[in-house]
């Protein structure tokens, strides 16, 4: 668990000086749970999109410190797209999204990644003509030199990541090249990691295990937002969890919650 | 193996793979006319060891320039035509520092023809004697201010002609440098005048003329330098591409540039370092170019332009060591295509190689894209 120490020598440190996350202040739309009474990531009537095309419509979201949350929905309900948005990928059109003390609704992400948020994006998210090694370097771009710890807790998180560290990432598994992705985001130790549909394309047996690294991240002190298409394991296993429909807030309580919830079940899991 | 085993495998090549089994046939043919012309003494076989250092030298030139040219390519997406006249300005800008150093600053000759690298014919390179032994230091000077000037002009030229449409695509990028290209070409011609110059004492560079069987091959210390500057840079770019962290941010931007600026990779900075790099490459080259073979006119880049596109494309078009390779296989099939054909179609043929390879290559020798 990083602390306040991370690279920062980048961020436009605003209003650093009143800002105390408090339960009782923050207001979801979406319903009543008010659980934030440690947020670092507060998006608040987000409104977000591509170009002239809007897809999300007064988004509210929340992930406390060391939180375990996951968004799930129907296809094209704007997953990926809140996350992008968080990232400062997308159009902003509205709302805002605050990171800890800052305000990053407008940042690009080269300058929100100094603020101890981590991305990893669904599709082609490693450098495929670099080894495995150096694409875990450039995971720790923004620091002057590579930091020796966060390496090595890479490679025991990830023994086969020390293992291929010579070899060309695009030879790797779609399997290792996820948790090489992974890896490279937890070069810089962040507070809060977005994991973008991180079983999307695993075969079954290696969906749990992808899913048992994602514990080990969360158990070690690192919050996750996560998309996933594989909604019961997921909801399952985070501590509280989103669904978003049509580019909306539908529902909002703890994972095993809305795993019960025979509305959600029925609408959203399946049955 | 058998021989039938070879007829039969002979046999499949020509029914699956025509093209590259006429190519087969085009290479052995020419191989025998060579070895006939060898035999039958119409080509000494030292006259053949001259021609085939004569096409490496001119594709080192090719591949140093080259390089710059398939680092923009895979780092900005779009092909730049001004590149060749970015050799042109750097081969003036620095020769006419070597030539003011050589002339004492006017005290051999006027001023202002010294600068203007001896315009209408006011100064030669021969009567101020420029040649690396006798002026190391204004060589020196003048491949440097060289090197610099045309890392300026990429700057600048980046700055406020290519950054601006950056997201607008590689298409109108590449029409925008046509423009640069025609631009700048006439401003140096506007400057400098039409005239070609020879430029160095060609006469009094030491060489060494090792007999090789019927005859001498010349070696010339001109040679020399290319080959050490050259070799150098290459090996530079290897080094830095490979073990530093702005070469593999270089790699990774080429790769995913999208993905670069998610892992926080400064990507603006990166292409900043691009141009540096680049483009003291390729002023660098125009230099050794006009040392090397003694001639400086206003049109040189732009001629040597069509011979590093058909090495990068050869090479695998945003491959460095593709440029490189595919400058030598440029050099060298431009040089020893006289064996063959008259001189005047000696860099058509550098062309129908380049062709006739993609034919059996499509995608380069390095298959592109990778910086690496």
């Amino acid at each position: 668990m990083t602390d306040e120490s991370t690279p920062s020598d980048a961020t436009p440190d605003a209003a650093s000086s009143g800002f105390e996350p408090d339960g009782g202040a923050t207001t979801s739309a979406a319903t009543d749970v008010t659980l934030y009474e440690d947020s670092i990531l507060s998006v608040r009537d987000l409104d977000a999109g591509y170009g002239d095309l809007q897809i999300l419509t007064d988004v509210d979201m929340d992930v406390n410190d060391e939180e375990y949350v996951t968004i799930v929905g129907p296809n094209g309900a704007g997953k990926s797209t809140v996350m992008k948005s968080v990232f400062g990928l997308t159009s902003h059109m509205g709302g805002t999204v605050q990171f800890e003390t800052n305000d990053i609704t407008t940042m690009r992400p080269e300058d929100i990644i100094h603020l101890g948020l981590g991305y990893v994006p669904q599709n082609d998210n490693v450098f495929g003509t670099l080894t495995v090694r150096e694409n875990l370097e450039m995971g720790a771009y923004i620091l002057e030199d590579v930091p020796q710890d966060s390496l090595n807790e890479v490679f025991e998180r990830f023994p086969i990541l020390e293992e291929r560290q010579t070899q060309k990432a695009g030879t790797l598994s779609g399997g290792q090249q996820q948790m090489l992705a992974m890896g490279r985001a937890l070069m810089l130790d962040p507070e809060l990691l977005l994991l973008d549909e991180p079983s999307a394309g695993l075969a079954p047996d290696l969906v749990a295990e992808m899913f048992d690294k994602i514990d080990e991240i969360n158990d070690a002190g690192t919050a996750i937002l996560m998309v996933e298409q594989n909604a019961k394991e997921a909801l399952r296993r985070c501590d509280r969890g989103y669904v978003l429909v049509d580019g909306k807030n539908r529902y909002e309580d703890e994972g095993t919650t809305l795993l019960n919830d025979p509305q959600v079940r029925q609408d959203f899991l399946g049955g | 193996m058998g021989a039938s085993e070879s007829v039969t495998r002979g046999r499949e090549l020509i029914v699956e793979k025509p093209m590259t089994a006429a190519l087969v046939f085009i290479g052995v043919v020419l191989l025998l006319d060579m070895l006939r012309q060898l035999l039958t003494g119409e080509l000494a076989i030292s006259g053949m060891l001259g021609l085939i250092k004569d096409g490496l030298m001119r594709g080192l030139v090719i591949g140093l320039a080259g390089i710059g040219l398939s680092m923009t390519y895979s780092i900005l997406n779009f092909a730049n035509f001004a590149h060749g006249d970015y050799i042109t300005a750097g081969a003036f800008s620095g020769w006419s520092v070597t030539y003011l150093i050589a002339g004492g600053f006017g005290a051999e000759a006027n001023i202002g023809s010294l600068a203007l690298v001896g315009a209408g014919g006011s100064v030669f390179g021969g009567a101020l004697g420029v040649n690396i032994v006798n002026t190391p230091l204004a060589v020196l000077a003048g491949l440097i201010v060289a090197g610099s000037l045309t890392i300026g002009l990429a700057l600048f030229i980046d700055r406020f002609m290519f950054k601006p449409i950056r997201d607008a695509g590689g298409i109108p990028l590449l029409i925008t440098s046509i423009g640069v290209a025609f631009a700048l070409r006439y401003l140096i011609l506007f400057v400098f005048d039409s005239s070609t110059r020879g430029t160095t004492d060609a006469g009094t560079v030491p060489d060494i003329r090792p007999l090789v069987l019927d005859g001498t091959v010349p070696l010339t210390l001109h040679d020399g330098f290319l080959v050490v500057v050259a070799g150098g840079l290459m090996l530079g770019v290897h080094f830095l591409l490979q073990r530093t962290k702005l070469g593999k941010a270089m790699r990774a931007m080429s790769d995913d540039e999208s993905l670069a600026r998610i892992t926080g990779i400064p990507t603006e900075r990166v292409i900043r370092s691009t141009w540096i790099i680049g483009g003291g490459l390729t002023g660098i080259a125009g230099y050794m170019f006009v040392l090397w073979k003694g001639t400086l006119s206003w049109n040189d880049g732009w001629l040597l332009l069509l011979l590093i596109f058909a090495a990068v494309i050869l090479g695998g078009i945003g491959s460095v060591y593709g440029a490189i390779l595919g400058g030598l296989v440029i050099g060298l099939t431009a040089s020893t295509a006289v064996i063959w054909i008259p001189s005047g179609f000696a860099r058509a043929a550098a062309f129908v190689v380049m062709i006739l390879v993609l034919v059996a290559r499509p995608q380069g020798l390095f298959s592109g894209r990778s910086t690496a």
